[in-house]
């Protein structure tokens, strides 16, 4: 019989539940964790649910870095953004090998698990990068700088903390419409918001740096070296829906 | 002529500059518009498959000069434009707040004279840092002739700055560059590279340069060469090398009906094995009017002429060893000699460590084992044989055969 055991769908509390699962020595074969959105009741699995605790959070986090170093925990962090089904499933697992092998986790490369989460936090990683370039905000009448994008996996956080130092001198929002999350920043702190529709007008002064952009854009262009594949490998095709020079 | 105009122009004249990096900066941040992040970050791609990282404009293409492969040589009749220091600050602070690009990339014509460019180059550059407390990146070209003064106040509000070194030799530039000598380029050079070693917030994100490829008979030994030589004596953090795209029909230029891309790339290639893997020029080239192997990546072609320092053992190999191995970047040699300390490594295990064992298997043993058999003792033309014949590059000139593989690394050259 397998325990399950549900989470609010925080990374947090995703940590929570592994803590328990780990400090109470219960078999990482039988122990599975679920999102309690996702879950569907089987009637013959013994089902717990954890409640996030930030002590419990702590101590996760504090062992993981002990254990091994900070970049281990934000490679977990990132694997944990990642759209792939049953992440929570290979992200315990490789928690298990990190409290058993410490700081050489970052060398079994040839070990599934591990590998399956460095590929996890890679593509992740790789997102996260690809939009703090490809994210286009736009004036609003409203007064605030305004942003949407649809990324594949769940990097809104990371985003916006990159936006709140880059962007530290004027408020703006950043809108994941696939997932309805809004991050708000203004000028002070960033706030996440569950958000389906945003009804805003974009100033007059902002089609004209619209058109400016599109303008640049073309004229860049060298037209002997012509490379339209090579532009979509570095740009694929799925970012471009919301690129003002693509559009 | 509006600000839409102008930009279409400007921008079209700078975009054979082919500097797009925004990286390495480490100027402080206090306070103001935005911040640099040291990886760089690409904000675009052209249809060309080049990133846009930063605004790249000319402040005018009014030039005084006649340089032959110039588009904006006094002698063409072009449209020319000329911006305003208010006017370029502006489109890059907008352009920035909406996450068009990194920053500013600021070259210029030479109008009227070098140090009235020079002075409107940071006229610009001053009015983004303080009336609009800008601080994200700002690559400036520095003028030849321009006075060293100039030069000197623009480059405490810049990231980077670099001056073209425009052409592999003397000779080339005295063919081509009439009114730019040796000494107008090497000066200001020499002096930023001095300045930044004294003063602290002097271009914090070092000094590049760039020349042209294809427009002259230089061969590439003398190309890389001099690329060493300005990597070691002036500290030069990136040698950029354009492909020469036939926009002046003029009879000093070598004749070229497209430019030469796949020789661009491996020059990068060549390149980076001097910067990051410590080879030499002299090295890489067996006499000195050598030219690159089209076929293979320069790693290879070193490879296959020292075919007595192969194959080398993976457990037992030093890291200056593993990095010369075709297919063994930096990256996979590090994770090599940390991970064999834990375990004998076979081919399986360096493939998931990111080898690219299509070319290191003619190099390498696992526990004194080669990939298959025989391959080891397979001669070098048959290794070369084996590694053109899938992307058999037999028209390497032409662009229909730039398939993914040639260009992934156009900028970086990494291999």
């Amino acid at each position: 019989m397998y325990k399950i055991f549900l989470y609010d769908g925080t990374f947090e509390g995703f940590m929570c539940a592994a803590f328990h699962i780990i400090s109470e020595g219960i078999d990482k074969d039988r122990a599975i964790i679920v999102s309690k959105n996702e879950y569907q009741p089987m009637f013959i699995d013994s089902v717990r649910e954890v409640q996030s605790d930030l002590k419990a959070f702590l101590e996760m986090r504090k062992g993981i870095i002990e254990k091994t170093d900070c970049s281990v925990f934000k490679k977990i962090y990132y694997a944990f953004l990642s759209d792939t089904e049953d992440k929570e499933s290979y992200i315990l697992r490789y928690l298990f090998l990190l409290f058993t092998h410490g700081k050489k986790i970052k060398y079994l490369y040839s070990d599934d698990i591990v590998n399956a989460v460095e590929k996890m936090a890679k593509n992740v990683s790789r997102e996260i990068g690809k939009y703090m370039g490809l994210i286009r905000f736009c004036e609003t009448n409203e007064g605030f700088l305004y942003a949407k994008f649809e990324p594949k996996n769940d990097i809104i956080k990371p985003i916006a903390y990159f936006f709140k130092n880059r962007l530290n001198e004027f408020c703006w929002a950043i809108h994941d419409v696939k997932r309805n999350k809004v991050a708000i920043y203004d000028r002070k702190k960033v706030q996440f918001l569950i958000c389906n529709t945003l009804k805003l007008k974009v100033t007059h002064q902002e089609e004209m740096f619209q058109m400016l952009w599109k303008k640049y854009f073309k004229s860049m262009v060298i037209e002997e070296r012509k490379n339209l594949k090579l532009q979509q490998q570095n740009m694929p095709k799925r970012y471009w829906k919301y690129l003002v020079e693509k559009n | 002529m509006d600000i839409l105009e102008k930009l279409e122009v400007l921008g079209a004249a700078a975009k054979y500059d082919v500097s797009c990096a925004s990286s390495g900066s480490k100027r402080e941040k206090h306070f103001g518009i935005g911040s640099t992040f040291s990886a760089g970050i690409c904000h675009s791609w052209t249809d060309d498959g080049r990133c846009i990282s930063l605004l790249k404009i000319l402040f005018t293409n009014e030039c005084i000069f006649d340089c032959a492969y110039c588009i904006n040589r006094k002698s063409n009749d072009i449209k020319r434009a000329t911006f305003t220091p208010q006017e370029i600050a502006e489109l890059t602070i907008n352009f920035y707040k909406r996450n068009y690009i990194e920053g500013l990339f600021l070259s210029s014509a030479i109008k009227n004279s070098p140090d009235w460019t020079m002075e409107m180059l940071f006229r610009t550059v001053w009015l983004l840092r303080y009336k609009y407390q800008f601080n994200g990146y700002i690559h400036v070209k520095a003028i030849p002739y321009a006075s060293l003064d100039l030069i000197r106040k623009t480059g405490f509000l810049v990231d980077r700055m670099s001056v073209n070194i425009e052409l592999p030799s003397e000779k080339s530039l005295r063919l081509l560059c009439p009114n730019k000598t040796k000494e107008s380029i090497l000066k200001p050079m020499e002096f930023i590279t001095k300045v930044a070693e004294e003063e602290k917030n002097f271009v914090s994100a070092g000094q590049s340069t760039q020349m042209i490829i294809g427009a002259t008979d230089d061969s590439d030994y003398k190309i890389i060469n001099l690329s060493q030589h300005l990597y070691k004596k002036f500290k030069l953090k990136r040698v950029y090398y354009s492909a020469y795209t036939p926009v002046n029909h003029d009879p000093r230029i070598l004749k070229v009906d497209s430019p030469p891309l796949l020789r661009e790339h491996r020059l990068y290639q060549a390149d980076w094995l001097i910067r990051v893997y410590n080879f030499s020029a002299d090295e890489l080239f067996k006499s000195k009017d050598e030219n690159l192997d089209l076929e293979v990546d320069p790693k290879v072609m070193w490879a296959l002429r020292n075919l007595d320092k192969f194959p080398i053992e993976i457990s037992k190999a030093s890291y200056e060893q593993l990095i010369r191995v075709p297919g063994i970047g930096i990256k996979s040699a590090r994770r090599i000699i940390k991970n064999r300390v834990f375990h004998s490594l076979d081919f399986e295990d360096l493939k998931k460590m990111g080898v690219v064992l299509k070319r290191a298997k003619y190099f390498i043993t696992c526990n004194g084992k080669t990939f298959e058999r025989f391959l080891i003792d397979l001669p070098p033309e048959k290794i070369k044989q084996k590694l053109t014949d899938k992307n058999s590059l037999q028209k390497p000139q032409q662009l229909s055969f730039f398939d993914r593989e040639v260009f992934t690394s156009v900028i970086t050259g990494e291999i």
